[in-house]
């Protein structure tokens, strides 16, 4: 089926089904492809083992060729530094002095301490909801609530961008799953009229994972308001980036009243792990006694949760933070622009420097940034589309201009000069 | 088999995953999208399709698909391959 020739041409988005009747061996082909050594180079980047901190300078021991490296990091989500922040680390500390490690039960059974209660409170009177349900994963928290709100018979219509999570929590409710085209409201307005007379929630993200694009949440509160439909806003690359005091896209665009649920997570600007969801006292009750990954999980441990209060405390007592984060976006994208590179429609902390439809050229130059000493993780099909393969930066707070600049004079050498843009 | 055939074929599994849809409203020249199909109805259309051909097509290979017959013209490559 499968010819040594086209084995370049297969990707993940080509093994999703199973037909070994061996049910517990991996289909034959796959074993094929992923054992071909052109292939293997590709999944080196994956799982590499990071030895400190995913602060802007770090220690990776390379899958390429096994030795440890200092390295410039681009990859990790820390938007914020607050991972090591000096006052969140002090206050998982002394959290892990007083609770121990684990919840050691559910949240309605025995999961849930006054940490977890005080720290609902907060990001309820944060995102301006009634209530908030915490979740031990960003993951669980988008499955769960869509698992709860929807069931058979109901639609889900995401934008065509949106995270597996939306799609998941779909297929686990039995709801009916549907796209518009990514930040087309005329796409939009089309599927609602598809669907009218159905019960459907419409999901779409503030700032979108591997474009770092924003939500066009004006244009979709007056589509989905047109309709009578609510929306659901994923804001876990934006929560603590975005607004006035940092509550992310719905406040950017003055519309947080228009938001049915308010989704984010505490792996990215937060620093730690987790997600929430905010909504109405009385949704928030319901989709306690219905989403699974609240349920039927393990809380988040009290530490996690003591430090995560610290760094909402840290990332709103002033501006500071994000301050340093946007003008490192801005520096960041002025050396980038200068080098003629692709960088898609970002207006984030997200940017993609697109390189076009060879996978062969990413892993190459993704290869040679790691030698030489820049942990830039490339994104491939099926992550992204075939013709936009790229590299991903998430910006810090805590690069300096140093680190920028050295950041730039590699990507200058190994990604801009090979692509012929200098 | 015939491009005929493996058109029958995409047809019928579109008609399986688009409610309101009638066969013989189904042009070759026209995209899945015309019939109110989304990326994720194309995906399951191109999936049942290609199982049932017993045929796998890279999925980058099919990005530049504008309509059935191209569809089909992809998979009759591969078919007589």
């Amino acid at each position: 089926m499968m010819n040594d020739r086209d084995i370049l041409k297969y990707s993940l988005a080509d093994f999703g089904h199973n037909d070994n009747d061996d049910v517990l061996a991996p289909p034959q082909d796959f074993l094929t492809w992923i054992k071909d050594p052109r292939v293997a180079m590709a999944f080196q980047f994956f799982e590499q083992p990071m030895l400190a901190a995913p602060t802007p300078r770090t220690s990776l021991r390379t899958n390429l060729d096994g030795v440890t490296r200092q390295m410039i990091n681009l990859t990790s989500y820390n938007y914020l530094g607050l991972s090591t922040h000096p006052e969140v680390v002090a206050a998982a500390k002394a959290a892990l002095d007083t609770y121990g490690v684990g919840a050691a039960g559910a949240a309605l059974l025995s999961g849930t301490f006054d940490q977890h209660e005080l720290f609902a409170e907060e990001l309820a009177r944060f995102k301006q909801k009634d209530a908030c349900v915490l979740f031990s994963s960003g993951l669980g928290g988008n499955m769960g609530a869509i698992q709860a709100i929807l069931q058979r018979g109901d639609v889900l219509v995401i934008d065509d961008k949106c995270h597996k999570s939306l799609i998941d929590g779909a297929k686990l409710a039995g709801a009916k799953l549907v796209s518009f085209a990514h930040n087309d409201a005329n796409s939009l307005d089309e599927t609602l009229a598809r669907h009218k007379g159905k019960r459907v929630l419409v999901a779409i993200e503030g700032v979108y994972s591997m474009d770092g694009d924003l939500a066009d949440l004006p244009a979709v509160v007056e589509v989905c308001e047109s309709h009578g439909v609510p929306i659901y806003l994923d804001e876990a690359h934006s929560t603590l980036l975005f607004g006035e005091n940092g509550r992310g896209i719905g406040e950017h665009f003055g519309l947080e009243d228009k938001i049915g649920v308010s989704f984010g997570t505490l792996s990215k600007s937060f620093g730690g792990v987790g997600g929430f969801v905010c909504a109405n006292e009385n949704l928030v009750r319901y989709m306690k006694c219905y989403a699974s990954p609240f349920q039927f999980s393990c809380a988040l441990p009290p530490a996690i949760v003591a430090a995560m209060r610290k760094s909402l405390e840290v990332a709103t007592r002033d501006s500071s933070l994000r301050d340093a984060m946007w003008e490192n976006v801005h520096y960041f994208r002025k050396n980038l622009e200068s080098l003629n590179l692709d960088l898609g429609e970002s207006a984030s902390q997200v940017i993609p420097i697109i390189i076009g439809s060879s996978g062969e050229h990413l892993i190459m130059m993704a290869m040679a940034a790691q030698q030489r000493g820049l942990f830039l993780q490339p994104i491939d099909f099926p992550a992204v589309e075939a013709h936009a393969r790229r590299f991903r930066i998430s910006v810090s707070s805590q690069l300096t201009k140093q680190d920028i600049d050295e950041a730039c004079n590699i990507i200058e050498d190994v990604i801009a000069r090979p692509l012929g843009r200098v | 088999m015939s491009k005929d055939q493996i058109i029958e074929v995409i047809t019928r599994n579109l008609l399986e995953n688009i409610d309101d849809l009638d066969q013989s409203a189904i042009n070759p020249e026209s995209s899945m999208r015309d019939y109110g199909a989304n990326s994720l109805d194309i995906i399951e259309v191109v999936s049942c399709s290609m199982r049932e051909l017993k045929i796998k097509v890279p999925r980058s290979e099919l990005a530049e698909v504008q309509n059935i017959s191209q569809l089909a013209d992809k998979f009759l490559e591969y078919v007589n391959a």
